[in-house]
């Protein structure tokens, strides 16, 4: 194949096509999986049409409509508090902003849902105490403004972490100009922060529009039917592969919709960040306006956190008798160590294609990493089934089963989450100006020595921040592990969807703790890395 | 820093790639059922025969999905269900082999077995109504179809039609009375919904203690969970209600029931031992555990239900084939999306 692209380099020509196979074996399950929908196909458009799609269609856009209004608010603007503001606690909100991550969001919404219900702590103190006043608050939580709400809670630490980047990076020059030039601090965060901060808002927001269209614990139990839960309930109950497909493409219809949108901002206010030689003196707070500002940083933290953390532990308690220490032994060594195998390899292959991408300058590497990261707007359950129908063929013409193995649940999660790593290893290498390759390529490195001498030290730390992301978001990780793991394994993950779905939230809160607290740790080890970060900028 | 990258890199791949020895001394199973008192079947089973359980437990369909796909290479011996319509599916896939096993024929109870032997059941559950106390008497309730009657009117709760219990219990009309009479009935209930289906079964009861709603259709054993819960809140929400069997007048055709069962895959790799777990679980001791642990009914006639299932009573199972569940699964969900039961 001659490629005529101009801005092509030969040089590199090796790493392209190795990056184009690579990225088919990610994308062979998907593929595999929309040959095998299409010969299956069964016309039932008519059905969905008349008796689905509204309700579906509605329903996913309303619900991402309020995460995205409450992750924003929750995200943002604790975010400029506090890379702008010196007040007391400053130092504390800005670690504990970030927790909620640790904390899947189908357990948020299930632990939230047994708090706000009849028979929960709220009511029932209530009811004993205050009875007139109880009367009020017995209302029906499981609603799709709650869950939104609820899933705000759960995601907002995406927006939160790029928003503080970002605001601090924006610096003070911008901040000072646009002081001198007479604007308010509020009209400069709404004038020239807020803008220049766009694309990077928006890519945490993507990731939290990914999580809302993939979810499927948590909008199934408040009743609520998205195009997620519409695919399984037509695969799955009814056989009916034809709507099963209909409504996975517009699922990818509209994901694709997000990726221009971001690809939109991104063209249109690219701008590489100052370095920042003086460090931006911050504003103190004092009297009405520091209680204020602590309030607000407070909220997401309490609600997102604190609480659902407090009634975890007194379910841990109520239950500590049964316990089996020695299962949840083995389910922690499980967890950590599937997810620190697939994290690696995914930012080992996110760093490849995105490096590609980088020195290549080519449209088609271009398209093959905004491709592969397709894979995370599929539903976990789709990719499972994609992957089990591809090695169907191999297994039977290789004597060697894939089907069960751990190296097949690895592959699934790599497709799935390459995403999640790609994001924080693509921003900082955007960050860093055009100028270091071309230093280097004079230099007479080759791509390899590039990579090694220039892109790896430099971009270190997006390298453990990826790590770490993708290492909590694979320990949440429930329908892929679900149905491709091997016989007997179990993690933190499973076992505590297993209780809840059985309706025993409690014997469910050791695991998820465990979940909770290996994540928080990891968070606060990431928030170090970002503060560094930033200082060093 | 390019050695450690090198060595993380192989190790992940040697780590990540493990051949599936085949041990004769195992039976492997796919199972929808994850209780804890599953785990402790295993167990014993491994006690008193040597023999190693190993479980792959995920979704029914997708288990039906991966069994398809893996065909002759399949490593699993039995797959277990909590419902028997994905029993029938399966063994419509042809992914299933008949068992004709003196011990399991004379363990469990003739009516709940498969008509065409391709799967045995171990326990069964019924789908009931629950009631509040306080706002609703006994004798106003009579069967499944009366509860479509307008003096219901915002007063029924049930989960969403995407629970298998339900569209079981769909399917069951459906097979019973006809297609339109199951549409309307479904009309009629959703008319009568007192707030739009969501949550699990257990919400639906604690819904009738807050006063949202007067009667709930749930799955017996879940009342028995909500009674033994560590929260004395959930203890009153669950003594709020009365448990009621619906069509168990003269000549009707008794409640709603749906087993768990285990069907022998078609080629099961560990067949004799397959065998005898199945064998085990129907035994009078395993079906003790099971009645003991889960508040579920027990396949096996001679096995009594735990006590606080027995002070509900005793009630007349609906005979219709179980097959029936799975043949009319698609036809119960056209009717939830015709009808509006979300």
């Amino acid at each position: 194949m001659e490629i005529k692209n101009k801005t092509f380099k030969v040089e590199n020509k090796r790493w392209v096509i190795g990056s184009i196979l690579f990225a088919v074996l990610l994308l062979l399950p998907i593929f595999t999986l929309f040959y095998k929908l299409l010969y299956l196909e069964g016309n039932s458009f008519e059905y969905l049409w008349k008796n689905l799609l509204l309700d579906y269609t509605f329903n996913t856009f309303y619900l991402i409509f309020i995460t995205t209004f409450f992750s924003l608010l929750f995200g943002i603007i604790p975010a400029w508090f506090i890379s702008n503001f010196k007040f007391r606690g400053r130092n504390f909100f800005d670690i504990v902003l970030y927790l909620p991550l640790a904390i899947p969001s189908y357990i948020m919404a299930f632990t939230y849902s047994d708090i706000l219900s009849y028979t929960g702590p709220i009511q029932s103190f209530l009811r004993d105490n205050f009875y007139s006043i109880s009367v009020f608050f017995n209302q029906d939580y499981l609603q799709i403004e709650v869950l939104g709400i609820i899933m705000a809670l759960a995601l907002y630490p995406y927006i939160y972490t790029v928003s503080r980047v970002s605001f601090s990076l924006v610096g003070s020059n911008y901040i000072n100009i646009s002081k001198n030039l007479g604007l308010s601090s509020f009209r400069t965060f709404y004038k020239i922060i807020l803008p220049l901060s766009r694309p990077a808002i928006f890519s945490g927001l993507f990731l939290v529009l990914m999580e809302v269209l993939n979810e499927y614990g948590a909008v199934k139990y408040f009743g609520i039917n998205t195009y997620t839960t519409g695919i399984f309930r037509a695969w799955f109950s009814m056989g009916d592969v034809g709507t099963a497909i209909q409504l996975s493409i517009i699922l990818l219809i509209v994901v694709f919709s997000f990726f221009y949108i971001e690809k939109y901002y991104h063209s249109k206010t690219k701008f590489y960040y100052k370095t920042n030689s003086k460090i931006q003196s911050l504003d103190k707070l004092i009297g009405l306006n520091k209680f204020f500002v602590i309030l607000i940083c407070s909220i997401p933290f309490l609600f997102g956190f604190i609480i659902p953390l407090f009634f975890i532990l007194n379910n841990v308690f109520l239950t500590f008798s049964v316990i089996d220490f020695k299962d949840l032994f083995q389910l922690t060594f499980n967890s950590i160590s599937v997810s620190s195998i697939a994290s690696f390899l995914i930012i080992t292959i996110a760093l490849f294609f995105l490096f590609i991408e980088k020195i290549s300058k080519s449209r088609v590497n271009y398209f093959i990493s905004q491709l592969i990261s397709m894979g995370y707007a599929i539903p976990g359950a789709v990719i499972g089934l994609g992957l089990i129908m591809m090695f169907t063929y191999i297994d039977k013409s290789v004597s060697f089963t894939f089907l069960g193995s751990f190296s097949l649940l690895i592959y699934a999660y790599t497709i799935r989450f390459l995403a999640v790593g790609k994001s924080p290893i693509k921003s900082s290498l955007e960050k860093h100006p055009e100028s270091y390759d071309d230093a280097g390529k004079n230099l007479g490195l080759g791509p390899l020595k590039l990579l090694q001498k220039i892109h790896l030290p430099i971009n270190k730390f997006a390298l453990i921040t990826a790590f770490i992301v993708t290492f909590i978001d694979l320990m949440k990780e429930l329908p892929i592990t679900l149905i491709l793991r091997p016989f007997n394994f179990d993690t933190l993950a499973t076992q505590t969807y297993e209780f809840a779905v059985e309706e025993m939230i409690p014997l469910s809160s050791i695991y998820s703790l465990t979940i909770i607290l290996i994540g928080s740790i990891l968070l606060l080890i990431l928030k170090n890395i970002i503060n560094k970060q930033i200082n060093v900028s | 820093m390019k050695n450690i990258f090198y060595t993380l890199i192989m190790c992940s791949l040697f780590l990540s790639c493990d051949s599936n020895e085949k041990k004769s001394n195992e039976v492997n199973l796919y199972s929808q059922r994850h209780y804890s008192v599953d785990k402790l079947q295993y167990e014993n089973f491994t006690k008193l025969t040597g023999i190693k359980v190993n479980v792959v437990k995920a979704n029914a369909d997708e288990l039906i999905e991966r069994l398809k796909n893996e065909g002759e290479n399949s490593p699993a011996d039995l797959f277990i269900t909590v419902d028997a319509g994905k029993l029938q599916k399966a063994a419509e896939l042809e992914l299933l082999q008949k068992v004709n096993n003196k011990t399991i024929n004379n363990n469990v109870s003739d009516d709940l077995k498969d008509k065409n032997g391709f799967w045995v059941p171990i326990t069964y559950r019924a789908r009931i109504v629950v009631y509040s106390n306080d706002r609703v008497q006994k004798s106003e309730l009579s069967t499944y179809e009366d509860l479509a009657n307008a003096k219901w009117k915002n007063r029924i709760l049930v989960r969403s039609s995407s629970n298998a219990y339900n569209q079981a219990l769909m399917s069951s009309l459906v097979a019973n009375l006809g297609n339109d009479v199951a549409s309307n009935w479904s009309e009629g209930i959703v008319k009568n919904f007192a707030r739009d289906p969501k949550g699990n079964d257990r919400d639906q009861v604690k819904a009738i203690a807050a006063g949202q709603g007067d009667l709930a259709i749930v799955n017996s054993y879940y009342i028995g969970l909500l009674l033994s819960s560590e929260n004395e809140e959930e203890i009153n929400a669950g003594k709020s209600v009365s448990v009621f069997f619906p069509n168990q007048g003269l000549n009707e055709r008794g409640s709603h029931i749906n087993v768990s069962g285990i069907g022998l895959s078609k080629n099961s790799p560990n067949k004799e031992n397959a065998i005898k777990l199945m064998e085990y679980l129907t035994s009078d001791e395993a079906q003790n555990t099971y009645v003991n642990n889960s508040y579920e009914y027990a396949a096996n006639p001679n096995v009594k239900p735990s006590k606080i299932v027995q002070s509900w009573g005793t009630f007349n199972r609906d005979k219709l084939d179980l097959n029936m569940l799975g043949k009319f699964r698609q036809e119960a969900i056209r009717i939830f999306d015709k009808t509006g039961w979300k």
